[in-house]
């Protein structure tokens, strides 16, 4: 199986009822790993199913397959369902071209940095009010 | 001994660069595959780093299709890499149409253009590989039922493109906003 983590770790969130995580991939999402990890992200989806805010850092991100584009994409809907939302930082070229072919850029901001992409998720006109 | 006069050294630089590998059909396999294509559209080619790692996609992709699709467990999926010199580079991935799911030639191509459709909306985890990747980064699509069965599907990307000039550089100045052509 090709060699891929995912990490999650809480970010402090000053609004009520929100639940906000630092989601560390690294390595490579291919065909032979991409479900068992994408449980991941579902089983925190499962615990979290209202106002999740999930920053992907995707810095050690090596490559991932259209797969995983799909699952990216049905979480950024079950987030977004449960009045929640995704941000994406520190993609490599090569990660953030497959993201854009895709479309799926129009769906997801991606920021260069750590601090950027935490502003703009946890910035008040994103919180639930 | 063998007599054959050997090829002036022009013929063979112009003689394109085909390299096949057979591949059984086991998901463990295709991250090599990704680094050997990356490892030759970057020495083997005029091709820039961001194309290489384009292909590594498309390759990808194309191998995943063939080993699930078209292909039963144990068999084996064929991949051909040819680089022409200063011109486009080609890659055909051959399957034994062993798979679970059987599909002619025409009904992958109308499937991808379908897809292609801009108002077209993906639902679900898969079918975006050959729709949103390979056709996307290749001039050419084509499928092929192959006599024994299998399906072929060849790509060619020429080297002379004006979606070639751009660079890698402006992803990583602005990566925040879209290039828009």
């Amino acid at each position: 199986m090709t060699q891929a983590n995912i990490t999650i770790e809480d970010i402090p969130a000053t609004a009520a009822g929100v639940t906000a995580k630092l989601v560390k991939f690294q390595g490579q999402l291919d065909e032979s790993n991409v479900d068992e990890k994408a449980k991941i992200i579902y089983a925190l989806l499962e615990q979290f199913p209202q106002n999740l805010y999930l920053l992907f850092d995707f810095e050690e991100l090596e490559y991932m397959n259209s797969k995983s584009i799909g699952y990216l994409t049905d979480w950024y809907g079950k987030v977004s369902e449960g009045k929640g939302k995704i941000v994406i930082s520190k993609t490599r070229s090569n990660i953030l071209d497959i993201l854009q072919v895709v479309g799926l850029t129009q769906l997801i901001n991606c920021y260069a940095t750590l601090d950027e992409a935490k502003f703009a998720l946890l910035q008040p006109a994103t919180l639930p009010s | 001994m063998d007599h054959t006069p050997a090829q002036p050294a022009q013929a063979l630089e112009n003689k394109p660069m085909k390299i096949q590998i057979m591949l059984p059909t086991n998901a463990y396999f295709i991250s090599g595959i990704r680094d050997f294509t990356l490892g030759l559209i970057r020495n083997m080619t005029e091709f820039s780093e961001q194309w290489a790692f384009r292909f590594q996609s498309v390759v990808d992709e194309l191998c995943n299709n063939a080993i699930e699709h078209g292909s039963a467990p144990g068999q084996e999926i064929k991949i051909t890499f040819i680089n022409n010199q200063h011109d486009s580079i080609e890659i055909i991935v051959e399957d034994t149409g062993t798979g679970k799911v059987k599909l002619s030639a025409a009904e992958m191509q109308r499937i991808v253009n379908e897809r292609r459709n801009p108002k077209y909306i993906h639902i679900g985890i898969r079918g975006r590989g050959l729709s949103k990747i390979v056709a996307e980064w290749t001039d050419e699509l084509e499928f092929k039922d192959l006599p024994t069965g299998g399906m072929q599907v060849r790509i060619k990307k020429f080297l002379k493109d004006p979606a070639l000039q751009q660079e890698m550089s402006k992803y990583l100045e602005s990566p925040t906003h879209l290039v828009l052509q």
